[in-house]
């Protein structure tokens, strides 16, 4: 029983709540809970570290993005160093604890939909503006939690639904269609624990099935090389 | 950062107010107690509607009898459920072919058999089946077929045949305009008759064809015909219709099959079910105006109740596919059959639907009652889908092996056991089929576990040997002057969990001490024996059908109390609820006194549980929906049945009721399992809520058993196989008191040391769908009365002097979550810089046995609870071995982190020299230091491997062979060897003499180089 049920009588004015609830008035109060349109405009770089737990090995990640830039990831596992690079024109990963011997280019359709990723002030953020579509399909209980389920059509990287927290609006899922292999495949992204940086609000644990990052740091504006989005020479 | 969280870079990788004092605890709150599907997907279930999307045609949709839809998006390698929020039984999909990711899916299958479920309504999808809405006609229960206009999405007909048994305003054709936010009921015949097919031409859309159906089942018999039944013709888009059944023999018809020709639509193949025996195919080539009869070969005629499915090929009118009791096609338009071949595989019997890729017409897709097969070769041979998991089962069963044996019947598809747990998870091929025809009741032998019990359909029983599959018949016979014996289709076959006897039941009650080679008759007839409800034989409607399925007047569930031998109770399918407490000698029939509670009359008695706490606890769940009424009856009685309390508060219960089941620990706990889910009470049934963690919401939960020693709640479901949510032992101890509290860290029982229950190679064998394992280490398990948004969640391992062992990330979702320690420490640290894969790294030592202590931290505040780990020699090793292991683990730990700071020394040291390098200008300090740098080098490349050639170039170097004397040592269940115990102390001699050779680099040229790179360009150097 959703805790909206505990009684007749919020049974029918939380209906009726709903019924009046529009994906924009969500998304609207979603971006105030997250430290406001304002301040998020203003993030043109964010470098984000942290770890991961992997079978009992820690693995330290460094996100470092500038704001329709570029993004890279590194990934440093068992002393190994691997990364991952994706600009609006390219991209290129490189495992070598999967036996890589070089960064290998990734595929047009593997860059095109990494393309809205990018866009590190987010895509509900002024997502008319931007030509994403977003939709409201309801409420839905993500591990107990009653959340506003947004479904987005981005302009250039597929489907994404949001799972919003119905008490803070702030993201508790996001799922994703991913192409792999040829296949189509959901990815859900957990997100907790937030806290403020430079008046923004950002999610310090961030799960994806196979283990969760523990944000260690994050930080906004401060420069970022352009190398840092280069290719191999 | 915000919503999009974290990039690809990890993705790749891994690639009411009443209710106000209970409303803590409901399904959200067991969630984490994820269930798993163990199939089989070696043995399917019915389906009941299969389309593809024609200009993609990999992306197919199977809609089941009981086990929703599922969806394939290449072209059947794999398949995923898409409809596990809704009614699991599908009558007929559609797909808009001009916009193929609306899809419109029609609840309630229409294959009209005894035990078909019922649905509510219509749903459609916008994005393939991500997100599904209800469209309406919600009680039209049974949805037969969905035609869309080709040119319009939003006109679609939906023929729904209506309620099965009763009379129902609800039936007919039905049309949407407005893609079906609004319906019109376009043909309407009677109470009695609904639609049951429909097709528009593609040709022209106005010409619709639809057929109309009269048909009624009762618990004892089933009619198919009746004055309502017909051709009907419209030609102005479904708004007026007239029959078209010119040419056709006069008399009574009932179902009718019909299809048209998409290349050639007026050309119209009808199977009619008619009076006289003049059931046959019959072919139209003007609309529908006159019929002309061809094929009346037996496939073709077989069962039009339910087989009610004929397709012409979309480019050829004169190929015509009868799927039925086999398959046949015809190459002339439906005058001569042909029959598929067995080659390759026998192709399951009883079909239902069939979809052909119109851009390759070889290609057919066959949906049968044991699975969905596909045809390369137009029909001609099959190859059969292993991983549908969608079996229908009535009932299942547990025995004591370890690890234990799940036992149940199918519908259709016989008898079957299964391991709940295997290396490499339970997978197709390690079910066993074990007795044949329908399967109903599977039960094991209580004293003897390699013996189980099966059946088929009316009562047909043997004992089976389970390891050979032979079986003897053990059917009890009738005796001298007693009527002959009635067994339903779904005979009670039955083990007492306290006296062990076997029992069974037609209209008497048998009891069978002797495994069945004899039986003692200990009831007189315990059913109403109304002679009326006996007359099976004249059962079918136009088209005989007598199969045991109505048999009627029997026993259908027995139970003996847990707590007495002699408390006996017997239900039957025709109201009668009888007790004995003298082992058979008197009985007592209570049905008066449940009709008090407001259950009604001539109900199945579905299911028996005799309190297993208090041996005047009884409860008993009621199925009235043969007589047109749905509605779950749960009754519990505390006096032998004397007087009844009829148990539906808490969320809504749905379905008519099938089993319930009274925890053998928490009397307060309650499961119960009906045509629509799975429900639960923590409070003895005054409240429920339905169960969604990964069962089915509206699954149907026909039987569920709870294993006695490994606590996992075991159901059986009709659609969707059998499912296991593996210790239930949270949900037992979730009391009202801790679900107040914030944060509750569950108390641990002693845990086994233990490097996991199985190994296996990593090679599925099989293939097709696999079940999985349960945890082979038990949970950490806590209770968060809500979800963590801020704050950190993590576990921690402590040993007995506090020291941190381990560190786990925690989940944070509301209710129970459930995280796994190892029993390991962290593993080592180890030297950066290589170029090969250090699994040492992935590998830590399995701590000692002691006492160790959980320290669960949440948004930093602590719960702690005390762990106690043993030894069991049963692991494979002594304590003294296991002692050697983890000495020897150690050793080697300590050694791996050594060498890793070692390297990093080098490493520093090298970074240094190539800084100075790069600013010196001094040619003999250059040169020295280069020297330095080379000789450096050299050691390093001993230490580690340092080509970055190839994964399949294996450059071993003393990291590379530690690791792996590490890893086969700590990652072992046993001592070490003799020759590994030699291998650590040779490796330790060998890093002395690395490290003394380093010592000498340094002590020539350390001090030198670094004080003359440091004079000469000002840098403090590093590096030692």
């Amino acid at each position: 029983m959703r805790r909206i049920l505990i009684t007749g009588l919020i049974l029918i004015s939380g209906l009726g709540l709903f019924a009046q609830e529009k994906v924009e008035d969500v998304i609207s109060k979603h971006i105030t809970a997250i430290g406001g349109a304002e301040n998020w405009k203003k993030v043109n770089t964010m470098v984000m570290e942290g770890t991961m737990n992997v079978m009992g090995q820690d693995v330290s990640l460094k996100i470092s993005q500038v704001h329709n830039q570029g993004q890279r990831t590194n990934i440093t596992i068992a002393g190994m160093e691997n990364y991952v690079i994706n600009t609006p024109t390219s991209g290129y990963n490189y495992y070598p604890i999967q036996g890589m011997q070089k960064p290998e280019p990734m595929t047009a359709d593997d860059v095109k939909e990494l393309l809205d990723d990018l866009d590190i002030q987010g895509v509900l953020l002024d997502y008319q503006a931007k030509g994403h579509k977003a939709e409201l399909l309801g409420m839905e209980d993500i591990e107990g939690t009653e959340c506003y389920k947004v479904k987005v059509t981005r302009k250039n990287s597929g489907e994404q639904t949001y799972f919003i927290d119905k008490s803070s609006y702030l993201i508790v899922r996001v799922s994703s269609k991913r192409k792999a292999m040829g296949q189509e495949m959901d990815v859900n992204i957990d997100c907790s624990d937030y806290k403020e940086v430079n008046g923004i609000k950002v999610p310090y644990s961030v799960g994806q099935g196979f283990g969760t990052m523990v944000v260690t740091s994050v930080k906004i504006n401060e420069p970022v090389a352009p190398e840092t989005f280069a290719g191999p020479k | 950062m915000k919503s999009k969280c974290f990039s690809a870079g990890l993705f790749a990788i891994a690639c009411t107010l009443s209710l106000a004092s209970y409303a803590q605890i409901n399904s959200a709150s067991f969630g984490a107690l994820e269930a798993r599907w163990l199939g089989p997907g070696s043995m399917s279930g019915r389906i009941t509607a299969i389309q593809g999307v024609n200009n993609e045609p990999k992306t197919i949709f199977v809609g089941t009898a009981g086990g929703g839809i599922w969806k394939t998006t290449n072209a059947g390698a794999s398949f995923k459920p898409i409809f596990d929020k809704y009614c699991q039984s599908i009558g007929d999909l559609a797909i808009d072919q001009n916009n193929p990711r609306t899809v419109y899916a029609g609840a309630g299958e229409s294959n009209m058999r005894n035990s078909v479920s019922y649905g509510d309504g219509m749903y459609k999808t916008t994005d393939g089946g991500d997100n599904w809405t209800k469209i309406g006609l919600d009680s039209t229960e049974h949805i037969a077929k969905i035609a869309i206009h080709p040119k319009n999405g939003n006109v679609v007909f939906v023929a729904a045949p209506g309620p099965l048994f009763k009379d129902s305003p609800h039936r007919g054709l039905y049309r949407t305009n407005d893609g079906g936010k609004t319906w019109i009921k376009a043909l309407f015949i009677s109470d009695k008759a609904g639609a049951s097919d429909v097709s528009i031409d593609p040709a022209n859309p106005d010409i619709v064809y639809a057929t109309t159906w009269e048909f009624r089942r009762l618990p004892y018999a089933f009619n198919s015909g009746g004055p309502g039944s017909g051709i009907w013709k419209s030609t102005d888009g479904g708004t007026t219709w007239k029959r078209i059944q010119n040419g056709l023999p006069a008399g009574m018809m009932g179902r009718v099959a019909l299809t048209l020709a998409p290349s050639a639509p007026n050309n119209l193949v009808a199977i009619a079910e008619l009076e006289n025996n003049k059931t046959g195919l019959y072919i139209s080539d003007n609309g529908g105006e006159t019929w002309k009869a061809q094929s009346a070969s037996m496939n073709v005629i077989s069962r039009p109740f339910y087989f009610s499915t004929i397709v012409i090929d979309p480019k050829d009118p004169k190929r015509v596919y009868r799927p039925a009791l086999s398959f046949s096609y015809s190459a002339d338009g439906g005058y001569s059959f042909a029959e598929a071949s067995n080659e390759g595989g026998w192709v399951h019997s009883d079909h239902h639907a069939l979809w052909i890729n119109p851009n390759n017409t070889n290609e057919l897709w066959l949906g049968t009652d044991g699975g969905v097969y596909l045809s390369l070769d137009k029909g001609v041979t099959w190859n059969f889908r292993q991983n549908l998991p969608v079996g229908q089962f009535y009932h299942v069963a547990v025995d004591r092996e370890k690890p234990y044996r799940i036992y149940g019947g199918l519908q259709d598809n016989g008898s079957w056991v299964a391991p709940s747990a295997a290396p490499g998870g339970v997978g197709n091929s390690l079910w066993q089929d074990i007795f044949g025809g329908d399967g109903f009741w599977v039960v094991p032998d209580l004293k003897d576990p390699s013996i189980c019990y099966a059946e088929s359909q009316g009562g047909n029983m043997g004992r089976v040997t389970i390891k050979t599959g032979k079986s003897v018949n053990i059917q009890p016979q009738q005796a001298a002057g007693e009527d002959k014996l009635r067994w339903n289709w779904n005979t009670p076959l039955y083990v007492g969990p306290n006296s062990k006897a076997l029992y069974a039941g037609a209209q008497y009650l048998y009891k069978s001490t002797d495994q069945g080679r004899n039986w003692t008759r200990i009831s007189p007839d315990l059913t109403t024996n109304n002679k009326v409800k006996q007359n099976q034989e004249g059962s079918g409607g136009l088209s005989a059908d007598n199969t045991s399925a109505e048999n009627h007047c029997t026993i259908f569930t027995i139970a003996e109390s847990d707590l007495d031998a002699n408390l006996i109770w017997a239900g039957t399918d025709d109201g009668n609820l009888q007790v004995t407490t003298d082992c058979g000698k008197t009985w007592t029939n209570v049905s008066d006194n449940y009709a008090k509670a407001g259950i009604p009359a001539q109900t199945w008695i579905s299911s028996i549980q005799p309190g297993q706490h208090n041996k005047q606890v009884v409860y008993a769940t009621f199925d009235n929906h043969m007589y047109g009424d749905n509605t779950s009856y749960i009754a519990k009685s505390e006096d032998l049945g004397k007087t009844w309390t009829l148990l539906k508060g808490g969320e809504a219960l749905e379905g008519y009721a099938h089993k319930i089941k009274e925890d053998p620990s928490n009397k307060e706990l309650l499961f119960l399992g009906t045509e629509r889910g799975l429900f639960a009470s923590i409070n003895g049934g005054k409240e429920w809520f339905r169960m969604k963690n990964n069962v089915p919401w509206y699954g149907l939960v026909r039987d569920i058993e709870i294993h006695p020693a490994t606590h996992d709640l075991v159901l059986a479901t009709h659609g969707r196989g059998i499912i296991v949510v593996d210790d239930i032992r949270p949900i037992r101890n979730l009391t009202q008191e801790n679900a107040a509290q914030p944060v509750v860290l569950f108390a641990m029982e002693p845990m086994e040391l233990t490097s996991g229950q199985f190994g296996g190679s990593g090679f599925p064998g099989g293939g097709g769908w696999n079940g999985g394992n349960p945890p082979s280490i038990p949970a950490i398990q806590y209770y968060l009365k809500d979800r963590v948004m801020s704050g950190e969640v993590k576990v921690d391992i402590l040993d007995k002097d506090g020291n941190l062992v381990q560190t786990i990330p925690g989940t944070k979702r509301k209710g129970i979550n459930r995280v796994y320690w190892n029993q390991r420490m962290k593993p080592p640290k180890t030297a950066e810089g290589g170029v090969k894969m250090d699994f040492a790294a992935f590998t830590a030592p399995m701590v000692l046995p002691g006492n160790y202590t959980i320290k669960l931290m949440v948004s930093g505040k602590e719960y702690t609870q005390p762990l106690v780990l043993k030894h069991d020699d049963r692991s494979g090793m002594s304590l003294a071995e296991r002692q050697a292991q983890y000495d020897a683990s150690m050793k080697l730990y300590g050694m791996q982190e050594s060498l890793a700071g070692f390297i990093d020394t080098i490493n520093k040291t090298q970074t240094a020299l190539k800084a100075g390098l790069e600013k010196s200008q001094n040619k003999k300090t250059k040169q020295m230091a280069q020297e330095y740098l080379d000789k450096s080098e050299a050691l390093r490349a001993q230490l580690l491997a340092t080509k970055n050639k190839s994964i399949f170039a294996d450059e071993k170097r003393y990291k590379e062979e530690l690791s792996e004397l590490y890893a086969a040592i700590a990652g072992n269940e046993q001592a070490p060897s003799n020759l590994q115990m030699q291998r650590i102390d040779e490796s330790a001699k060998q890093m002395v003499a690395f490290q003394n050779e380093w010592s000498k680099l340094q002590a020539k040229y350390q001090k030198p180089v670094m004080d003359a790179l440091a004079k000469e360009t000002g840098v403090a150097v590093a590096g030692k």
